[in-house]
């Protein structure tokens, strides 16, 4: 078996190559795009499954130094650029992998298609591999921006003129927030010397001859932490910073809102992760106790903004685009929990757990959200909350997908919802957060506020022309549909469109993963014990010391 | 006392579960679902029995997935005082079902198959409630028991239906999902568990502010479902749901799921010594003596028949709950029995009230005058009940109060038992004026009902005491309040009402539309029926003569509908041709029940099963 | 004041770092005109830049190229000046793709101004 260290290069250079030969294929095979993203994607999966059985077996943490450079000495900082792989990455990767399957499933018929769409979506994925995976803190930036101008070309990619304004909103403040981001490595360079993760840790706690001292309470490592975390929280969309959001996933076409929901934000929520608990350390957050209160502060407020946002939408994918931001506010505050200096060692690392957890559940959870209400979007021109009415009859597979994804979000046991919600509050029990605690537990009912009336109006509320189909529908409309699509082939022209005729049916795609995409939420919810196991290394390594 | 590793927990959760889409599958097949759901309680309530034998013993069945998350198990454990509750719901599903096909079919409702599934998860969540082995496995229960249930609450699909299923998930969740989760995360965070059994050490030695923060967060999450005062209004709101939905809330599985979980945080969590020394149980059964006395008082006035229902279940919970907290070891029995005494009243008068209103689209007290004529065999079932409910011996309702009175008294805390004896006597209040209306009064000659018709604080001076026709003989008062009853709920004052001669009424007189009267008092369920035929199939024996007329189709409300007619109520004989036995049967199988857990309570197995719980409590 | 204007005097560029960053900063908010939201973004990264090549100056110090031989010299760290190369294309990407936006958006509705264009899309 070859070196996995391997793997990290090649899962994120796969992508991007593949994003080039898509648009040279594309000059002489307009319909190649689809085939050959399928490859590379069913190839990056190969590797990130790969990249986990060595990480989560025998090797453990996986460094691979670009170019070799190496360490000119035994005490000198990293020259080069590190991709490093522990389990939080594996993890990522892993989720970027299957989001990244399902939705090439998802758009296969329905979604954007032509060579522009699937360069730009190849793209996407190398940027967020990429993230995922580096060791630099400089690479990380440069990788956002390829994740972040990916996206904005995909949010507009259905060439309506709303769409652009969205896109265009999104590239002011995401770019901004990523200067920030950049600003906060300028300072962390000014204060270190260095931009490679591993290294700054060492720096900042001390570690090296020409430092004297921990260096945390320093204003310059004080503001680089503040520039830092603001950029990612404009990346992870957290209330106040969130505006450019629910335009975006709005006026995105379905398949990408599929894709972005799912992935984008969230590795946004990861880098912060990453970068404060590996560079920064827990001892930083001891050190100046005032920034853990404040992360915590605005991460509950964003728990609470976003869900009474989400309760004044009408328009089914802001509804969920706000929710969006209640929910990553959770996992910020769980990282607020874990970095806390009042968390004892368990307190810590149940609320880091269920911070990993939150991200990964919500990212399927979320994605399937979206892919239903693509679906139901496509079988009955569903676009408000009130065009939901009957459907729960009229298309009972993607309703019913729908509902189940609703209540995981709510945290109704036993999906993987309510288990993040689980460790999360104890975490904050153990540690004495009283209020977060509150916090935590009324995001149930918060929640419910919005996901209720999702199922009031599938199966509670009649079909306003009153015509229902029968008492009981027939069992899968969507698979006629699929049949109807796929006997279609002859039509398919290749454009970037969406198909023409008003309302198609789902495809099969976007049934079978909504559908999927509700079983491994269920699934998920009993893998508590799974997760701890595998995220201990990294707990250890990041908490434990 | 050992702990046998069996499937049959998890088997007797399962069956029912496996069901919903065995019965999704077969909508094409009404007779197939129906019996799929039939052949599943029975199929629950053998599996459940089976287990009761050892259970009585000393031994305990137990079933685990694993470990779901750190220090806390996916686990069902069979223990006495779980089995009591899933012997009570699966024993009372098995009538439950009959009865619901016989609704349906009756009223021609929608969506059964929805309503039918929905029941078997219900049932399925009940039990796992009931043999959860930790707070963790019963709260995931108990938030899936939210969601089975929410489908039925809502069932009618109209506005008020949706607004009622709204209230009832608000406050189960808030309930189950914030106070509930809480409670557990601080208990696991106190005691390192969240067994039943094993967290009393923890919980003793933990700071008493947590503890106690603890305890009240899991009483009152629990208790919201178990319609503790002030949570109790999502309850009344539920009636909008068909009448089996109602049984299955009051009866079976919701409000006892609550009561239950009180059961379990008393009796397992805690533990009585350690919530006596934590001095939490005084304040708990002061709320229970509260609702208990301020429900009844409510219920004085309701004159609609199941918000009357639900104020009195709101009433009696609270007696189980005042013996939990009452601590000693009589009052506990009390409180345990009260459990399936209670269960098997009250089902016996919520289906009363469901045949009524199939066979006479009747739901308003005043219109109910002598129709001990017209259904002799339910009316009979509904004073058994009711009798057991006041407390009146050989009814099971005397049992659990004996024990409960006596209980009071033997911890020093009498003024429970004055609540009690008091609230027994706003029982027979609000309670005989049913049964001597149905079967001593005449649709002509009733007389008026002061508490309902009265203002509120009374009136001065000399009153005229009138001899009022129901239907609709306040021509005066026109449609005040879209009832068809003359004695409308509200506290204005009464105008006199214009003197009718026998057969000339003010809907003849005054033929409305009824548009503009969809007040909150309707019963929506009779208002949403899509298909207004009244149908029942088969079994139509002496059902040609309706005395209601037929076409409800134009109407949006259908409560002049309700009552006698223009010729008072028609006689049936007591041989059950008032209505078909699929109703029929289970009345009288559960007033029967009702009977023999009064007279022998315990050859009917529940006291000694409660004997077993309590003992191994105090030990 | 003295402290004020040993700061003027010797840090100037951080000074005028902070300016540039102030003054792109206000024009991404509070332009109408959506050509200068994206002038005002160019100007806040560019500001960045200069943050980093200031920070970076070192007095006497030689271009990181060692020429054969291995002069002993003082060299500047490369480090921050391959920062800013990077992130002036990523600025050039970013600009790129905000133009395209843009010509979309004027061929769509006809204006650039943002007042005038929230208007028209009420109308949408």
């Amino acid at each position: 078996m070859t070196d996995p260290t391997v793997a990290p290069v090649l899962l994120i250079a796969l992508p991007i190559v593949a994003a080039a030969v898509v648009l040279l294929a594309g000059l002489r095979w307009p319909r190649s795009g689809w085939p050959i993203s399928l490859v590379a994607l069913v190839l990056e999966g190969g590797l990130a499954a790969w990249l986990a059985s060595a990480v989560f077996g025998d090797s453990g943490r996986l460094v691979h130094e670009l170019g070799a450079y190496g360490r000119p000495g035994e005490n000198e900082f990293a020259v080069g650029i590190e991709l490093v792989a522990d389990a939080l990455s594996a993890t990522m990767v892993g989720l970027i992998a299957l989001i990244a399957l399902s939705v090439l499933a998802v758009t296969r018929r329905a979604g954007p298609r032509g060579v522009p769409f699937y360069a730009a979506y190849l793209m996407l994925i190398g940027g967020l591999m990429g993230v995922s995976l580096t060791g630099d803190v400089f690479n990380l930036f440069v990788f956002l921006e390829i994740t972040g101008i990916a996206t904005y070309t995909l949010v507009a990619s259905n060439r309506s003129a709303p769409a652009a304004v969205a896109a265009l909103k999104y590239l002011i403040v995401g770019t901004t927030g990523a200067s920030l981001y950049l600003l906060g490595v300028g300072y962390l360079l000014m204060a270190t010397g260095t931009l490679n993760m591993a290294d700054l840790a060492a720096t900042l706690a001390g570690e090296p001859s020409f430092v004297d001292g921990p260096m945390y309470t320093d204003p310059l490592v004080l503001a680089s932490f503040a520039f830092i975390a603001t950029g990612l929280f404009v990346k992870a969309a957290i209330f106040p910073l969130h505006t450019w959001q629910p335009g975006a996933y709005d006026e995105a076409p379905d398949g990408v809102t599929v894709a972005i929901s799912a992935l984008v934000s969230t590795i946004g929520a990861y880098a912060f992760l990453r970068i404060s608990l590996s560079v920064f350390t827990p001892a930083f957050f001891e050190a100046t106790p005032i920034v853990a209160t404040v992360i915590v502060t605005v991460a509950s407020v964003s728990v609470v903004a976003g869900s009474a946002l989400a309760v004044m939408q009408s328009r089914i994918k802001r509804t969920f685009a706000y929710s969006s931001v209640s929910q990553f506010g959770l996992v910020v505050l769980a990282t607020g929990i874990a970095l806390h200096p009042d968390a004892g060692a368990s307190a810590a690392e149940a609320a880091l757990i269920g911070a990993v957890i939150h991200l990964v559940g919500h990212a399927v959870v979320k994605g399937g959200l979206f892919t239903a209400a693509m679906g139901l979007a496509l079988d009955s021109d569903a676009r408000t909350i009130d065009d939901l009415a009957g459907l729960g009859r009229q298309s009972p597979v993607l309703s019913a997908a729908m509902a189940l994804l609703g209540l995981t979000l709510v945290g109704v046991p036993p999906a993987v919802g309510f288990l993040g919600k689980w460790y999360i509050v104890i975490g904050a029990m153990n540690a004495d957060l009283w209020p977060v605690a509150v916090v935590i537990l009324l995001s149930t009912v918060l929640t419910l506020a919005y996901v209720a009336r999702l199922f009031e109006q599938l199966y509670f509320t009649p079909a306003p022309s009153g015509d229902e189909a029968g008492a009981e529908a027939p069992a899968d409309t969507s698979d006629d549909h699929a049949m109807a699509a796929d006997g279609g082939n002859s039509a398919d022209d290749g454009t970037e469109e969406h198909l023409s005729d008003p309302t198609p049916g789902a495809p099969f795609g976007v049934v079978a993963v909504a559908v999927g995409a509700a079983i491994l939420a269920i699934l998920l919810g009993f893998a508590g014990a799974e997760f701890a196991d595998a995220l201990e290394p990294f707990v250890t390594e990041v908490l434990g010391q | 006392m050992s702990t046998v590793e069996s499937l049959r927990p998890l088997l007797a959760v399962a069956i029912s579960t496996v069901a919903i889409p065995l019965i999704v599958a077969s909508y094409r097949r009404p007779n197939v679902r129906d019996s799929i759901s039939v052949l599943t309680a029975l199929g629950k309530f053998a599996i459940v029995a089976s287990m009761l034998p050892a259970v009585l013993n000393g031994d305990e069945f137990r079933w685990s997935l694993g470990t779901y998350a750190p220090g806390v198990e996916f686990a069902l454990r069979a223990d006495p005082l779980g089995m009591l509750f899933a012997l009570l719901s699966s024993l009372l599903w098995v009538f439950t079902a009959f009865y619901a096909i016989g609704y349906m079919r009756g009223l021609d409702e929608h969506s059964q198959t929805r309503f039918f599934a929905a029941f078997a998860g219900s049932l399925a969540a009940a039990v796992g409630i009931a043999f959860a082995e930790n707070l963790l496995t019963i709260f995931v229960f108990y938030e899936l028991l939210s969601v089975a249930t929410y489908p039925l609450v809502a069932h009618d699909e109209t506005d008020e239906a949706r607004a009622a299923g709204r209230k009832y998930l608000l406050y189960t969740f808030f309930g189950g999902g914030v106070l509930v989760l809480g409670g557990t995360a601080l208990v696991y965070v106190l005691a390192g568990t969240t067994t039943f059994g094993a967290t009393a050490q923890g919980l003793s030695t933990a700071d008493p502010t947590l503890a106690k923060a603890a305890f009240a967060m899991l009483a009152a999450g629990f208790g919201i479902k178990a319609g503790l005062m002030p949570a109790h209004s999502w309850l009344p709101d539920a009636m909008v749901a068909p009448t089996p939905v109602s049984g299955l809330l009051h009866a079976v599985a919701v409000v006892k799921a609550g009561a239950f979980g009180v059961a379990r945080v008393i009796l397992d969590v805690y533990g009585p010594d350690v919530v006596s020394d934590l001095g939490v149980g005084l304040p708990l059964a002061a709320v229970a003596a509260f609702t208990l006395l301020a429900a009844s008082v409510i219920a004085l006035r309701q004159d609609h028949l199941k918000r009357r229902l639900a104020y009195s279940t709101i009433s009696q919970l609270s007696y189980i709950v005042l013996g939990l907290s009452l601590l000693g070891p009589t009052a506990i029995t009390g409180g345990l029995l009260h459990i399936p005494a209670h269960a098997f009243m009250k089902l016996t008068l919520f289906f009363c009230a469901g045949i009524i209103h199939v066979e006479t689209h009747t739901d308003y007290i005043p219109e109910m005058d002598g129709i001990g004529k017209r259904m002799p065999l339910t009316m009979t079932a509904f004073a058994i009940a009711a009798a057991g409910m006041a407390g009146i011996p050989l009814v099971a309702g005397f049992v659990s109060k004996w024990f409960l009175l006596v209980g009071a008294v033997q911890v020093n805390e009498a003024i429970f038992a004055v609540a009690l004896l008091v609230s027994g006597v706003l029982n027979i209040a609000y309670f005989w004026p049913i049964v001597y209306g149905a079967f001593f009064e005449s649709p002509d000659g009733a007389d008026e009902k002061p508490l309902i018709s009265g203002p509120l604080g009374g009136r001065e001076g000399p009153r005229n005491i009138q001899l009022l026709k129901p239907a609709g003989s306040h021509g005066s008062h026109g449609e005040s309040s879209g009832m068809g009853g003359a004695l409308a709920g509200s506290s204005d004052g009464r105008d006199d009402p214009a003197p009718l001669e026998d057969g000339e009424y003010a809907v003849d007189r005054h033929p409305s539309d009824h548009a503009g009267d969809s007040a909150t008092e309707n019963d929506p369920a009779v208002a949403a029926e899509s298909d207004d035929s009244v149908d029942v199939g088969d079994d139509s024996a002496g059902h040609d003569e309706e005395t209601i007329a037929d076409d409800h189709d134009d109407h949006a409300d259908h409560a002049h509908h309700g009552g006698p007619g223009p010729d008072g109520w028609e006689r049936r004989r007591w041989t059950g041709e008032e209505s078909t036995w699929l109703l029929l049967g289970p009345i009288l199988a559960v007033a029967t029940g009702a009977l023999v857990l009064g007279i022998v309570p315990y050859e009917a197995q529940f006291l000694e099963l409660v004997e077993v719980i309590v003992e191994g409590v105090s030990a | 004041m003295t402290p004020l204007v040993d700061v003027l005097t010797s840090r100037y560029a951080y000074v005028l770092f902070a300016l540039l960053l102030g003054i792109g900063l206000y024009m991404i908010v509070s332009s109408q005109n959506l050509v200068k939201k994206v002038i005002g973004l160019n100007l806040f990264q560019t500001a960045l830049f200069l943050f980093f090549i200031a920070s970076a100056y070192l007095a006497g110090g030689q271009a990181p190229i060692v020429h054969h031989g291995g002069k002993e010299a003082t060299y500047v760290s490369p480090l921050p000046q391959v920062i800013v190369l990077t992130a002036i294309v990523v600025g050039i990407a970013v600009t790129a793709v905000a133009l395209a936006l843009l010509v979309r958006i004027y061929a769509e509705y006809g204006t650039l101004e943002e007042d005038v264009l929230r208007e028209v899309r009420s109308d949408d």
